[in-house]
């Protein structure tokens, strides 16, 4: 009888490295499934906006979810489906906000990769990248003023979005205030279209670190083991009052900017350098090298999440869409400021 | 006297004093008090919640819709108007959505030193409430008096959404009053600052005392007109604009903000489509030119409205 | 020598004044240019006030902890000629304040002599500045009083041009009130409308003297007498059947052509006017049609017209002479450029080319008004001269 996979059932990030390792992939698992079930589903129409998906990064999106604990809180970005369900969000509010469904978190309103649920520590990212590390900051700075202790924030972005001024802003200001936040860079080569080359000339990005005075760390992005410990290294040093930690991954988006874009501009032989693996199929392979996981096992989890995720679809599709004759119109908390 | 500047200080010093949500985060505002000494003392007053921020407007304000987010009451305070175009793209996208998307509210107070004064040029003069109040989501104030300055902004912090306070740098030490209000009209309400009965003259901030002053002068020559104060140009109170030109029949909307759009537009447009009837006169508007603010006196005098060009305006609309 | 003054400057934006704090320099002093001479201190930092120019002070104004506006004069400093000419200084002082500022409320705008409007506001048609300009409000107040522009022609104007303000309008409103006022009844109401749209356009009438003794002899001898206006009547649409372009009506920019010639003839009723019409007026011969016009007059006085003699006629015809009128200039309804009327017959001498003598002649000025955007006089005139033709030889209508 598997453990059912859970956020709060997280093995601490001072647990075996096997233990740890089995959950990672278990959520990496449901991540890619999850995502190529959204991605068969807006190929059949059910899905009213784009899709954005994670395919290669799915071992750092999760090292990122669960280097956090209870009470932190997490500033997803595009590909972070395994990093937000690694710290708790649950499959249906995936569902349910890419097709758009009145129960879900967004209602509607906005959708794919924007939600979020602030109250329970999910920022609900905005498309202007970098906007959202400030934001983090500025919840961390809360947590100081609150006397709240032993939170940390992560946040993750992409070569691109290095590149703004709300990046850079919001990494300084954390730097300044010294606040327990990780950042988590994940350099898949590609800004859309735009290669590496065209987007900063530094050697490595983690160099920019030195330039912030905070501690940087890579990590190979498509192994699960070098995230998880590297993440669980800069969590730790946050957690412990050394300040924001600046984490760049190396790693290759394995599809398009979104569904709609087949990633054409992709250099073939990239996919043939370790950067361009598979990081979900590595780690199958590593599960086996070491024993952490018996054939059965992994194909027993296969065909579990297969089932959860085939039974939300089926939940949410029956779902009752928004109804513009019964929607609030009300950009305003306080509506009788509001004008409607 | 009390300023509107220190009644903009002390509405903060109460709300440090009151809630324990509230943080005061900005450049110079710390130790300093503030470009314009609105934060003066209050960082010893209030050790550790009011902070210097480096000179990153996104920033100062991406931080904030943090914080709100987990839970505080931040003022920021942008140092001038004219630089939170920097921060804009979290006030509008971010702060302004997130109850919309989220259903989280985000009780932050950005707190802009607007409009022009003698000298200041191009970018330390400019007047933009009608390019946060074109967007969803946000509460846009702009106070005229010594005792709006003080009560609305302490109503702007205990709002649970957004709010842009505009206020007015030539009033900071311009303005005077006897005492602080322990009472105040509510915001969303627009005051008539004078009665009369011949022409209504809608204005705010800044622009209310020079329309005053042309009111003043307009009935030297027996002419009574009626000057409504906006107070908040979003909400825009727009029974009070037309209860008013109900009276008199006649609008004059003035604004010290660029011409093209904006309040005075949003005032004439809202009269002529929901009261149109009301009117005897066609309503006019005055605003700035559609040029960038200028530096030297000689030109910025005659680039935003005076008493003297709105009582000439206001006599055209008289005599119509 | 010259006098300059030094003056408290814009020490920082929104600086409205300074306090002075020391002055460490006495009258006959000299001051370098650009040497700190006045220490003040803003609501936000402590500067100095420094020499415009090299020279001697002569007079010191300003006093150590009052405050002065940005402008006032704080001291005076005599400087030689060469100097002020190099360096371009105007003598004349800065501003009139010399005393501390004034504690007050908003400091009222300085106002220049002139200054031109920095905006010239919304411009306003000119069209919309005459005398028949009506505001939105005025509109909708006389549409809930039921009132039209005409009713308004009474009241004096004092806006621009002379339109009528809604002040105006009230006041008018109020002195009517000083009035007996009874109700207009329906008919007169009707046809004050009827007129009242008729008139918007531009109407003119001719006329000409018609001897209508072949007239009265041929209805002397008819059983039943045919009244003066069917004669009328038959001849009009005689010659509009010839030529109905004078019956046309104008909209926009299009004449809209008569379907076919029925014609419409007054009938005074009480408090008013009703208009029967004869259909296809222009088929029947006037023996045919006594029977129907009588009827119809009848019909018109009862007030119980049918509605297939109601409307849709391209002209009408009226006897004013029937009230011992000889001429009248009348308005054709709304909805038709013609009317022809008759005046009531005199007995004069007329000039008898055969026998060259002047001979006894029963004279009835006959007139037509016309929308004169339609018809011209020359048109009107020709008209008229051959309706008088057909009038001549009655047993033929």
């Amino acid at each position: 009888m598997p453990v059912p996979l859970e956020a709060s059932a997280n093995p601490p990030t001072n647990a075996p490295l096997m233990d740890r390792f089995r959950t990672g992939y278990r959520w990496m698992l449901l991540a890619r499934m999850t995502e190529e079930k959204i991605a068969s589903l807006y190929r059949t129409g059910k899905i009213v906006g784009g899709v954005f998906l994670g395919k290669g990064q799915e071992a750092l999106s999760t090292a990122v979810g669960m280097s956090l604990r209870k009470g932190d809180y997490l500033a997803p970005l595009i590909r972070d489906q395994a990093a937000r369900m690694a710290f708790g969000e649950p499959l249906l509010d995936t569902l349910r906000t890419y097709m758009g469904v009145r129960s879900g978190p967004m209602r509607g309103r906005d959708g794919n990769i924007h939600r979020g649920r602030p109250s329970e520590g999910v920022l609900a990212m905005i498309s202007h990248l970098g906007a959202m590390v400030p934001a983090l900051a500025g919840v961390l700075m809360a947590h100081r003023f609150q006397g709240i202790q032993n939170t940390i924030g992560a946040t993750c972005i992409g070569d691109g979005g290095t590149s703004t001024g709300a990046f850079h802003e919001g990494l300084n200001l954390a730097a300044v205030e010294r606040l327990p936040m990780v950042v988590v860079v994940a350099n898949n080569q590609y800004a859309y279209s735009t290669p590496n080359t065209r987007q900063f000339v530094c050697n490595d990005l983690v160099d920019k670190a030195l330039g912030y005075g905070i501690d940087g760390h890579s990590a190979d992005g498509t192994c699960l083991q070098s995230c998880l410990e590297v993440l669980q290294l800069a969590a730790d040093r946050a957690r412990s009052g050394h300040g924001p930690q600046l984490v760049v991954a190396s790693l290759l988006r394995l599809t398009g900017h979104g569904e709609h874009d087949d990633g054409s501009y992709i250099d073939p032989l990239l996919r043939k350098t370790p950067v361009g693996r598979d990081c979900l199929k590595l780690a199958e392979e590593k599960l086996l090298a070491n024993s952490w996981a018996t054939p059965a096992e992994i194909a027993l989890w296969h065909s579990e999440t297969q089932q959860q995720i085939e039974d939300s679809v089926a939940v949410t599709l029956r779902e009752p869409l928004p109804d513009p004759a019964h929607e609030d119109w009300c950009a305003l908390s306080n509506r009788h400021l509001a004008e409607g | 006297m009390i300023t509107y500047l220190e009644a903009i200080r002390a509405a903060q010093a109460k709300a440090l004093r009151d809630d324990p949500r509230v943080y005061i985060y900005g450049q110079d505002v710390g130790a300093f008090g503030g470009a314009f000494k609105a934060t003066k003392n209050l960082a010893s007053e209030f050790p550790g919640r009011v902070l210097d921020s480096p000179l990153s407007e996104d920033a100062i304000i991406g931080s904030a819709i943090g914080a709100a987010l987990a839970g505080m009451r931040p003022i920021v305070e942008m140092q001038f108007a004219d630089f939170s175009t920097v921060g804009f793209n979290q006030i509008v996208n971010h702060a302004a959505t997130l109850f919309w998307r989220t259903g989280h509210s985000c009780p932050v107070t950005i707190r802009l030193p607007s409009g022009g004064t003698a000298g200041a040029g191009p970018f330390h003069s400019q007047s933009l409430e009608a390019l946060y109040a074109h967007y969803p989501g946000l509460v846009v104030l702009t106070p005229a008096t010594v005792e709006d300055a003080y009560a609305m902004l302490l109503e702007a912090v205990a709002i649970d959404d957004p709010v842009i306070f505009c206020e007015h740098k030539y009033l900071y030490y311009h303005l005077k009053a006897a005492e602080l209000p322990s009472e105040a009209m509510p915001v969303g309400k627009a005051r008539v600052a004078r009665h009369g009965r011949d022409a209504t003259i809608v204005s705010y901030s800044a622009m209310l005392h020079e329309a005053l002053a042309a009111a003043e002068e307009l009935a030297t020559e027996g002419w009574e007109v009626e000057v409504v104060d906006l107070r908040s140009v979003k909400p825009l109170d727009t029974d009070t604009v037309l209860a008013s030109v109900a009276r008199t029949g006649r609008l004059l909307a003035v604004g010290e903000s660029f011409p093209w759009g904006g309040v005075t537009s949003e005032v004439l447009a809202r009269v002529a489509a929901e009261g149109f009837d009301l009117l005897d006169a066609p309503p006019r508007r005055l605003n700035a030119r559609d040029t960038p603010v200028p530096y030297h006196p000689n030109l910025w005098g005659t680039h935003r409205p005076t008493a003297v060009t709105i009582a000439g305006e206001a006599r055209s609309l008289l005599n119509f | 020598m010259p006098r300059i003054p030094i003056i408290m400057p814009q020490l920082g934006e929104s600086i409205a004044e300074a306090t002075i704090v020391r002055i460490p320099f006495a009258v006959g002093e000299t001051v370098e240019s650009d040497q700190d001479v006045i220490e003040v201190e803003t609501h936000k930092a402590a500067m100095a006030v420094t020499s415009p120019c090299r020279g001697v002070i002569v007079e010191i104004i300003a006093l150590p902890q009052q405050s002065y506006p940005v402008g006032a004069i704080l001291a005076h400093l005599e400087v030689d000629d060469a100097e002020a000419e190099r360096l371009g200084i105007d003598h004349t002082p800065a501003t009139e304040t010399t005393g501390p500022a004034a504690p007050s409320g908003p400091v009222a705008p300085s106002a220049p002599t002139r200054v031109e409007p920095t905006v010239s506001g919304l411009p306003v048609p000119a069209s919309a500045r005459g005398a028949s300009y009506l505001s939105p409000r005025l509109k909708a107040r006389m549409q809930e009083l039921g009132l039209h522009a005409a009713d308004l022609a009474g009241v004096a104007g004092s806006g621009a041009a002379g339109r009528v303000t809604i002040d105006d309008f009230e006041k008018f409103l109020t002195k009517l009130e000083e009035h007996q006022m009874s109700q207009a009844s329906s008919m007169r109401v009707a046809v004050a409308d009827a007129m009242r749209r008729s008139s918007t356009r531009p109407l003119a009438t001719v006329g000409r003297s018609l001897a209508i003794d072949p007239l009265l002899a041929h209805r002397r001898a008819s059983n039943p007498k045919p009244g003066p206006a069917l004669y009328l009547l038959r001849a009009l649409a005689i010659a509009l059947s010839e030529n109905s372009a004078p019956a046309g009506r104008l909209f926009g920019d299009k004449i809209v052509h008569p379907k076919s010639i029925d014609i419409g003839f007054a009938v005074e009723v009480e408090d008013g006017v009703l208009v029967p019409v004869l259909r296809k007026a222009d088929q029947l011969r006037l023996s045919e049609l006594v029977d129907l016009y009588n009827e119809l007059v009848a019909y018109a006085r009862a007030r119980r017209l049918p509605a297939s003699a109601q409307g849709g006629s391209i002209a009408t015809v009226t006897n004013f002479g029937t009230f011992g009128l000889e001429w009248a200039t009348p308005i054709p309804l709304p909805e038709q450029t013609l009317v022809l009327g008759l005046g009531a017959g005199r007995v004069e001498p007329r000039w008898d080319p055969a026998q060259k003598q002047f001979l006894p002649s029963t004279e009835s000025q006959m007139t037509l008004s016309f929308d004169h955007r339609v018809l011209d006089g020359g048109g009107a005139g020709r008209l008229l001269q051959r309706i008088a033709e057909l009038l001549q030889k009655p047993a033929q209508l």
